[in-house]
C-alpha cells in the first residue's frame, strides 16, 4: 500500500511536465499539422479522398474539423482510416436525391422505388380545393348589407364571442371597403413550424385575451377609436401542406391590401412570413417593400429538400426578387441554426442584421435608432414582420422555436409603435405564439400588447404625430 | 382523427346501402377488399337529386346543361338540396334563378382538381444536396469499432442505462447486427411524426417516455413477471423523420420496423402520430405476408378517412392499410371509438366486415363483455397480432396530452389488462403507442400512463416467453393474501 503510493508521488513530477506540455499546447493557435503517423494515413488517400476532407464545409457536414479528423485517423490503422474518408464521401453523395431505377407501380405511391421526388396528392378527391373556394354572397342562405358587423349584445360588452380587439367581424373583402375598413386582423393558423407546433391555436387563444385597445399611455392616443378596425376571421390552410396553402394566403392578403386594409396577421408560424411579403410585392412592386424583422431566427436556409418552410421564408423573398436584402432589417437574431456561412450570405445580400451580439456591444438604443432610420430610407413602404421568440421566455414562454436572452417588452414595445408610426407601414404580422406551451396568459397577452403597439402608431399617424420617438406630455409629465 | 376537412365528403357519403349490410363473403388474404371504395368521396357514385316538380317547373326556361347538372347531385358541393329548392322558389326573376344557379356550378368547377389549373403534386426539390439529409445515415466508420449486440450505457453493476434516459432503462441498438447479436426479443422504436390534425406536440412522445422511465421497471403485479428480467429488450433509436411530409417519413419508418421484424424481434413503435398505423402494420405484411396479420386499433377514432386530398394523415391509416391489402377488414379490430363520426362510416365498415368496437358497445354491454370479445377474435383468424394503441382511447382525466382528446374513454384499470392480456394471450409481432403529446400535460401524468402501457404489453409479452399464456392468467401469491379461504377456491 504505502510502496504504491510512494512510486505515485515519484512519478508525480513527469505527470506534472506532462501537463505543463499539454497546457502549452492548447495556448497555442489549434495547429492542423498531423502527426508523422497521421500524416502517413493521409498521404495514403487518394487524390479525390485528399480533396474531400480539404474541404471544411464537407468536414462540418459531419461536426469535424481537420483536427477531429485526424484524432480519429489517429485511432485507426490505415485502411480504416480510408474506408472512413470513403464513408463521408458516399454519405454525401446518399444525401442527394436517388431516382428510382424502376417505374413504381401503381397503387405503391407511399412505396416508392427510389426517393419519392414529389408528394403525390389525390386528384380524385372531391374537394380536392374546398377549403379555399370562397363562398359566393349569392350562395348566403340570408342576403345582408356589406360592411363589418359586431358580434356584441351589449354596448359595452366585454367578454362575450371573442373577436381580436373586440372589433366587428368581416368576412368579404366587399366588407372591408364597405366599412372604410383602416386596419384588420386575420388569423392564419399554419402551424407546421419546425418547432413546437402550436401555433395553430394562436388566432383562438389570442382573440380571447385581452390587451388590444383602449387608451395607450405613451403615445396618448385609443387607437380602437381612432381606427376603423375589423376582424377579417381565420385564412382557409392545408395543415398537411404548406405548399398548398401558400397560394391561397398570398391571395387572401393581397386582396385585403387592395381593399385599402393594412393586415395584422395572426400566425401561425413563420413560414406565414412568405405568401404575406408576397403579397405586398405583389400590391407595391416587388422591391418595392422594406421589411422588419423580429425573430431570434433567421430563417434563411438555402438547397432544402422542401420548398417552403419556416426555416426558408427570408432565403424564398430574396432569391424570388420579391424583397431586396437592403430593405430587410432583421432585429434580435440569435438562434442556434445560424452558421457563419448563412452570416456571411445575409451580408452578401445585404442584409441589415442586428443580432442581440451588436444589441450587447452597441447597446439597444443605437440598434433602435438604426433600425428605424434604416426602415425609413428610401422611401419605401414598410412590412413588420414579429416572431414571438424574439422576446426573451421570460416574455413568451408560448414560442414555437424559444431561444433564451432575448429582447424585454420594454424594448419591444416603443420600437414596434415607432415604426407603425414613423414609417409607412402597410402590414404586420405576428408570429410563432404557441398558447399552449405557456400555462399562463402571458404570451398570448404580451402578444396582443405588441400589436396594440402597432395599432398605436398607426393612429399616432392618421392624428398626425409628425415628430420622431413622441411620447405625449400629459401622460408623461405633470407640469 | 378522421373527421373530413372537406364537410363536402361527408354530404357526398349519403348514399345506397340503407339495411346496414354486413360483408357477404370475407375477403380473402391479399386481395382488396371488394367495397373498399363503396363509400370513398371522389371513386363512390354520387346520388342524383330529384329535384320536386314545382322547383323543376321554374327552372324550364334554364338551358338543358344547367338543368342536368343541378339533377346529378354534384351541386352538393355549394348548398343543401333542401335550401336551394326555396332559394329557387323564393327567386323574384329568372335572372335571379339563373345567377343563383351559375354560382353554384362556378363553385363546383372550383372545388374540383383541374387538370392544368390544379397540381396532383407536390414538387421537391429534387436538385438539393441536402435532399435526403432527414434520413442520411451517420457512417458507422465514424464511431470507434465495437462488436455487435446492444450497448449498455450504464458505468455500473447496478445498470439500467445509468445516466441516459432510454426506453425502460433498456440498452440501445442501431443495427440488425446488434438485433441479432443480442438475441432481442423486444426493440423499442421512437417515431416522432407530428403531422396530426390535433393540437401537436406528439413528436415529443418519444423523448418524454424515454427521460419519465417510471412505470416501466421492476415486476407486474398481477402476474408477478418481470418483463425486464425476462426479456431482452433494447432502445432502437428513433426513425428518421421528415417534419414537413408525412409521406416521405413513412417509407423509413416501414423500413426500419420491418429490420426489426425480420430479425425475430418485436417492434414497439412509440409515436408520434396515427399515421404510423400503416408503415408500422404494412411492414408487418411484408414480413408475415398479406393477409396473414390481425390489428386491435385502440382509439376514440375510426381512422378510415378515405378521399382526402392528402393520400395519407392520422385518420387515413386504416383505409389505406386495407387498400393495399396489407390486413383483411375482417382481421381489424377496433375498440373504443367514440369521436362524432357519421353513420355512414359505421354502414361502409361494416359492409366490408370490420370489427369495431364503440364505447357505445361497452356502454350497453359492459367492459367485460366487449374485454372477451376482443381477445376471441384478436386469436380467431391470423396467426399473427399487431396492436395499435392511440393513448386518445383513454379518458382525457387519465390522458390529458394528446392532439385529439375525446371525452369518455378507457380508464387506466380497462387499458392496462386488456394490453397485458392481447400481448400474453395472443402471438403479438408487435405494438405501437401513439399521439401522446406531452406539452398539452403540464404534468407527468400522461407520459406514465404510456410507459404504463408500453409495460403492460413487455408484461404480456414476457409471460408468453414463460409459457403462462392461459386465458386472464394471475399469480396465486400477488392476487390475494391466502391467510384463509375467503373466495372459496383455494386448492
Amino acid at each position: 500500500m504505502t510502496g504504491r503510493k510512494r512510486t505515485s508521488l515519484l512519478k508525480g513530477g513527469a505527470a506534472f511536465a506532462a501537463l505543463s506540455l499539454s497546457l502549452a499546447g492548447l495556448t497555442a493557435p489549434v495547429a492542423a499539422e498531423p502527426s508523422p503517423e497521421v500524416q502517413q494515413k493521409l498521404d495514403a488517400l487518394s487524390a479525390e479522398e485528399t480533396a474531400f476532407i480539404s474541404d471544411p464545409a464537407n468536414l462540418v457536414r459531419f461536426g469535424l474539423t481537420t483536427e477531429k479528423l485526424h484524432k480519429l485517423i489517429a485511432a485507426k490503422d490505415a485502411e480504416a482510416a480510408k474506408a472512413m474518408v470513403a464513408a463521408m464521401m458516399a454519405a454525401v453523395e446518399e444525401a442527394k436525391f436517388q431516382p428510382g431505377e424502376a417505374e413504381t407501380p401503381e397503387g405503391d405511391e407511399l412505396n416508392p422505388i427510389g426517393d419519392m421526388s414529389e408528394v403525390p396528392l389525390n386528384p380524385l378527391a372531391p374537394g380536392f380545393n374546398g377549403s379555399t373556394v370562397l363562398r359566393p354572397a349569392i350562395l348566403d342562405d340570408r342576403q345582408r348589407d356589406p360592411g363589418p358587423f359586431s358580434l356584441k349584445r351589449y354596448m359595452y360588452e366585454t367578454d362575450g364571442i371573442p373577436t381580436f380587439a373586440g372589433a366587428p367581424v368581416a368576412i368579404r373583402k366587399e366588407d372591408l371597403i364597405a366599412g372604410g375598413i383602416e386596419a384588420a386582423f386575420v388569423g392564419v393558423p399554419l402551424g407546421m413550424s419546425s418547432g413546437w407546433r402550436d401555433s395553430k391555436n394562436a388566432p383562438g387563444v389570442m382573440r380571447a385575451m385581452y390587451g388590444i385597445g383602449g387608451y395607450d399611455i405613451y403615445a396618448g392616443v385609443d387607437p380602437t377609436l381612432e381606427l376603423s378596425i375589423a376582424d377579417y376571421g381565420n385564412l382557409s390552410i392545408d395543415p398537411m401542406s404548406l405548399e398548398t396553402s401558400v397560394d391561397h394566403i398570398r391571395m387572401m392578403i393581397g386582396e385585403m391590401v387592395d381593399a385599402g386594409v393594412v393586415p395584422i396577421v395572426v400566425g401561425g408560424d413563420h413560414s406565414v412570413m412568405f405568401p404575406t411579403v408576397a403579397a405586398m410585392a405583389d400590391q407595391f412592386g416587388a422591391g418595392n417593400v422594406g421589411v422588419v424583422h423580429f425573430d431570434a431566427h433567421y430563417n434563411g436556409a438555402r438547397d432544402l429538400a422542401h420548398f417552403y418552410s419556416d426555416e426558408q421564408s427570408v432565403s424564398r423573398l430574396l432569391e424570388e426578387g420579391l424583397v431586396e436584402g437592403k430593405n430587410l432589417i432583421q432585429v434580435g437574431v440569435r438562434g442556434p441554426e445560424i452558421t457563419e456561412e448563412a452570416l456571411q450570405w445575409m451580408r452578401d445580400q445585404g442584409v441589415r442584421y442586428h443580432t442581440m451580439a451588436e444589441i450587447e456591444k452597441a447597446g439597444w438604443g443605437r440598434v433602435v435608432k438604426d433600425a428605424v432610420k434604416e426602415a425609413k430610407s428610401g422611401g419605401k413602404k414598410v412590412f413588420i414582420s414579429f416572431d414571438i421568440s424574439v422576446l426573451d421566455p421570460a416574455y413568451a414562454s408560448g414560442a414555437g422555436r424559444p431561444a433564451p436572452g432575448g429582447l424585454t417588452m420594454r424594448e419591444a414595445v416603443p420600437l414596434v409603435r415607432r415604426l407603425c408610426a414613423e414609417t409607412d407601414v402597410v402590414g404586420f404580422e405576428m408570429l410563432d405564439v404557441s398558447p399552449y406551451l405557456d400555462l399562463s396568459y402571458a404570451t398570448a397577452l404580451n402578444a396582443n400588447y405588441i400589436m396594440h403597439s402597432c395599432l398605436t402608431g398607426l393612429a399616432m399617424k392618421k392624428k398626425g404625430v409628425k415628430s420622431a420617438d413622441y411620447i405625449s406630455d400629459l401622460t408623461s409629465s405633470d407640469d | 382523427m378522421g373527421h373530413s376537412r372537406y364537410h363536402l365528403a361527408a354530404m357526398l357519403a349519403a348514399v345506397a346501402v340503407s339495411s346496414y349490410a354486413v360483408a357477404e363473403e370475407p375477403t380473402k388474404p391479399g386481395e382488396v377488399p371488394k367495397n373498399i371504395d363503396a363509400f370513398t368521396p371522389g371513386l363512390m357514385p354520387v346520388e342524383p337529386l330529384e329535384i320536386p316538380e314545382d322547383v323543376m317547373k321554374l327552372l324550364e326556361f334554364l338551358p338543358a346543361e344547367k338543368v342536368e347538372f343541378l339533377k346529378s347531385g354534384e351541386s352538393r358541393v355549394a348548398v343543401r338540396p333542401d335550401a336551394m329548392y326555396e332559394k329557387i322558389k323564393a327567386a323574384a326573376s329568372q335572372e335571379q334563378i339563373e345567377a343563383y344557379v351559375d354560382a353554384i356550378i362556378s363553385v363546383y368547377d372550383e372545388v374540383q382538381f383541374q387538370e392544368g389549373r390544379d397540381a396532383d403534386s407536390i414538387p421537391l426539390n429534387t436538385d438539393s444536396p441536402t435532399f435526403n439529409d432527414w434520413k442520411l445515415l451517420r457512417p458507422r466508420e465514424l464511431d470507434p469499432d465495437r462488436e455487435p449486440g446492444p450497448i449498455d450505457l450504464s458505468r455500473y453493476v447496478g445498470g439500467r442505462g445509468g445516466s441516459f434516459s432510454t426506453f425502460a432503462g433498456a440498452p440501445v441498438a442501431f443495427t440488425p447486427e446488434d438485433l441479432k447479436a443480442g438475441e432481442v426479443d423486444v426493440a423499442i422504436l421512437g417515431a416522432p411524426l407530428d403531422m396530426g390534425s390535433g393540437w401537436r406536440d406528439a413528436r415529443h412522445g418519444p423523448t418524454a417516455m424515454r427521460v419519465l422511465r417510471h412505470g416501466t421497471g421492476g415486476a407486474d403485479v398481477s402476474t408477478l413477471v418481470n418483463p425486464g428480467a425476462v426479456l431482452n429488450i433494447v432502445d432502437y433509436g428513433n426513425a428518421a423523420i421528415d417534419q414537413f411530409s408525412t409521406e416521405r417519413s413513412v417509407q423509413e419508418v416501414r423500413r426500419l420496423v420491418r429490420e426489426i421484424a425480420e430479425t425475430g424481434a418485436i417492434p414497439i413503435i412509440i409515436g408520434g402520430d396515427h399515421s404510423l398505423e400503416y408503415p408500422n402494420v404494412a411492414a408487418m405484411a411484408d414480413v408475415y405476408g398479406k393477409g396473414k396479420v390481425g390489428v386491435v386499433h385502440f382509439d376514440s377514432h375510426l381512422d378510415t378517412g378515405r378521399g382526402r386530398v392528402h393520400l395519407l394523415d392520422h385518420g387515413q391509416p386504416i383505409y389505406r392499410v386495407m387498400k393495399e391489402a396489407h390486413v383483411r377488414p375482417e382481421d381489424y379490430i377496433q375498440v373504443g371509438l367514440r369521436a362524432h363520426y357519421s353513420k355512414d362510416y359505421y354502414e361502409w365498415q361494416r359492409l366490408i366486415g370490420m370489427r369495431y368496437h364503440t364505447m357505445a358497445e361497452v356502454e350497453r354491454r359492459g367492459w367485460d363483455a366487449v374485454l372477451e370479445r376482443v381477445l376471441k377474435e384478436a386469436r380467431e383468424n391470423t396467426e399473427y397480432l399487431y396492436i395499435s394503441f392511440d393513448v386518445d382511447v383513454l379518458d382525457p382525466a387519465m390522458e390529458p396530452g394528446t392532439g385529439t382528446p375525446v371525452s369518455g374513454g378507457l380508464t387506466m384499470r380497462e387499458a392496462i389488462p386488456i394490453i397485458r392480456r392481447l400481448c400474453s394471450e395472443s402471438n403479438v409481432v408487435g405494438f405501437d403507442i401513439v399521439e401522446l403529446a406531452p406539452a398539452l400535460d403540464p404534468t407527468y401524468v400522461s407520459t406514465l400512463n404510456g410507459n404504463s402501457l408500453l409495460f403492460a404489453c413487455l408484461t404480456g409479452i414476457a409471460m408468453r416467453k414463460e409459457g403462462l399464456t392461459d386465458p386472464n392468467y394471475f399469480s396465486p401469491l400477488s392476487s390475494e393474501h391466502g391467510q384463509d379461504n375467503y373466495y372459496g377456491d383455494k386448492k
